[in-house]
């Protein structure tokens, strides 16, 4: 136990955001619905998003500056600074909720991804140091980082990832010693050897399939004006960069977890459910355990009864089609996660720099930010606050919605594109609202 | 119909910022004046009242928490930065205000239980 006296049960944050007006939920719920049915009714109707068209080239400077050795070093050389000081944080810092590697680990790493991989791109693919440390050993051992003992099967595709992210939501949210030392160090030390292990068994293309973060970031960053065609650097819309999403097995599994877990993070702070949990006679930890699993397993479903419930060709295969359409709901995870974690993100994302100066929790000040203080702007702002969490949720619906649209005018035979649509975009809608209805409710 | 519509949701998209916008302007209704909140908190055979309900308090307003307590204990408000009150048994008084909107959780800790919630803004 700490010896501040401070609770640790608590996760790393302290006062937690107000409820959104409900005046603006049912604005963004009206436009959600409005814009839905909208898209239905004027969106183009033939494919559009032919992803050896999309896009054109990145002036080649850039693409000069991206692709040179020393940027890509670059890069690796920081993802390891940044995983070598935070390693020593976890290792040789003081078991304390001001040890920065808790802000590290829950807020940089998990929500710091998201803004970074929309605005530049597959960011953890770059900067990842289990890639790093995989690549040093294959140079040391002389065999090629690619290549591992066997061949990584298809059919696993993201599921490993869906199981990791999973246990990351898991430990950060549901189970109550998330902010002790020993929990988050060895959950990193299981990452990193299950990772290695894994680079090492099926070469560097497992961390594509097989690392959490990798994967959430890369699919963020299909949400980016960035994008690679033989090779090279392209720029294209974000909604034509979406739709070059590969339909991987586990894709749904990957994003239900990423939605679900989210939406149990806002539910679980609500007046309900700490009420219902506190005067049941089952122990809260087990409810919260159950819920988390509900949510992330109910998503999935819903989005799956939305994709199969169409008229198809005799020849397509109706299971394969929630994969295929999956892709649609990371606009919406991202719009969730904007509207869910931005005070967090600002307000602890600067805390942790404040204490990242300090890792040892001995009073020094080795980036010199220790003496800076918190920007409370945005809660100060709770309107404003509000307003953005509404227009994040409803711009990631539009998005979703027509990333749908797109790929059901591809793959519905033509008298069903139109309905086929329908129970989808209800899934969808269902989504929206209930996330509305969440940040109104929480 | 079809530009009826572009419009229709060119203005529903809108309208959240229009609305943001209007609300920013008016300063919440301050009827309260200048009282102080009251909580009253009831400890008692290991069991506590209120148990997770939510209060509505308003930012930099004194906040007054009335504790009735059977044993000795230690009050969390989980604040940014955090604020800690010990009690004895029978009954204490605690004032603090929080600036800063937000959910604030007023938590015992033996056992680990939600009292309030302290709805700040």
């Amino acid at each position: 136990m700490p010896g501040d006296g401070i609770s640790l049960a608590h996760g790393i944050g302290g006062a937690k955001d107000l409820p959104i007006p409900p005046e603006l939920a049912i604005l963004g719920a009206v436009a959600a619905l409005t814009v839905s049915f909208t898209v239905l009714a004027v969106a183009w109707r033939t494919p559009r998003y032919d992803e050896s068209k999309t896009g054109r080239p990145a002036p080649d400077w850039l693409a000069g500056v991206v692709d040179s050795a020393a940027f890509r070093i670059g890069l690796r050389v920081v993802g390891i600074v940044l995983f070598a000081y935070a390693a020593v944080a976890a290792v040789f810092g003081r078991d304390l909720l001001t040890n920065p590697v808790f802000g590290i680990f829950y807020v940089w790493w998990w929500v710091g991804l998201v803004p970074l991989s929309l605005l530049f791109g597959p960011v953890w693919k770059a900067i990842s140091p289990v890639r790093t440390i995989n690549l040093v050993f294959a140079r040391l051992s002389g065999s090629d980082p690619e290549a591992g003992v066997f061949h990584y099967p298809a059919r696993l595709g993201y599921w490993p990832a869906a199981v990791g992210l999973f246990a990351f939501v898991w430990l950060e949210l549901v189970y109550p010693f998330s902010t002790e030392l020993g929990p988050v160090r060895l959950w990193c030390a299981i990452y990193v050897a299950v990772m290695l292990l894994g680079g090492a068994l099926f070469g560097s293309g497992f961390y594509e399939r097989g690392d959490p973060f990798e994967v959430y970031s890369s699919l963020v960053a299909k949400l980016s004006v960035w994008g690679r065609r033989d090779g090279r650097l392209i720029v294209r819309s974000p909604l034509a960069n979406l739709d070059t999403t590969l339909a991987v097995p586990g894709l749904l599994a990957v994003l239900s977890v990423l939605f679900g877990s989210t939406a149990f993070d806002s539910f679980k702070d609500s007046s309900f459910w700490v009420r219902f949990t506190q005067d049941s006679d089952i122990s809260t930890n087990l409810l919260n355990n159950l819920a988390l699993l509900a949510f992330c397993v109910g998503v999935g479903l819903v989005f799956l009864v939305g994709c199969v419930t169409t008229g198809v060709d005799p020849d397509t295969r109706r299971l394969e089609l929630p994969n295929k359409f999956a892709h649609s709901i990371i606009p919406i995870v991202v719009g969730y996660i904007v509207a869910h974690y931005s005070t967090y993100l600002l307000e602890y994302g600067q805390q942790t720099l404040i204490q990242a100066s300090d890792p040892f929790g001995n009073g020094s000040d080795l980036l010199g930010t220790g003496d800076w203080t918190v920007n409370y702007w945005l809660s100060f702002h709770p309107t404003f606050l509000a307003v953005l969490k509404v227009l994040a949720v409803v711009v990631g619906h539009v998005l979703g919605v027509i990333a749908a649209h797109e790929r059901a005018i591809e793959l519905l035979p033509k008298r069903h594109q139109l309905t086929g649509q329908l129970p989808l975009l209800f899934a969808m809608i269902a989504f929206t609202v209930g996330g509305l209805y969440l940040l109104f409710a929480a | 119909m079809r530009r009826t519509a572009i419009v229709l949701t060119a203005l529903l998209c809108a309208s959240p910022i229009l609305a943001g916008c209007s609300d920013e302007e008016s300063p919440a209704p301050t009827s309260s004046g200048d009282e102080t909140a009251t909580v009253e908190i009831t400890f008692s055979d290991g069991e506590v009242t209120p148990m997770g309900d939510r209060v509505e308090v308003e930012a930099g307003k004194p906040i007054e928490l009335v504790v009735e307590a059977d044993e000795p204990g230690e009050l969390h408000v989980h604040s940014t930065p955090e604020k800690e009150f010990e009690y004895d048994a029978g009954s204490s008084t605690f004032e603090l205000t929080i600036d800063e909107p937000g959910v604030v959780d007023v938590e015992a800790h033996d056992p680990k239980v939600v009292i309030v919630q302290l709805e700040v803004s």
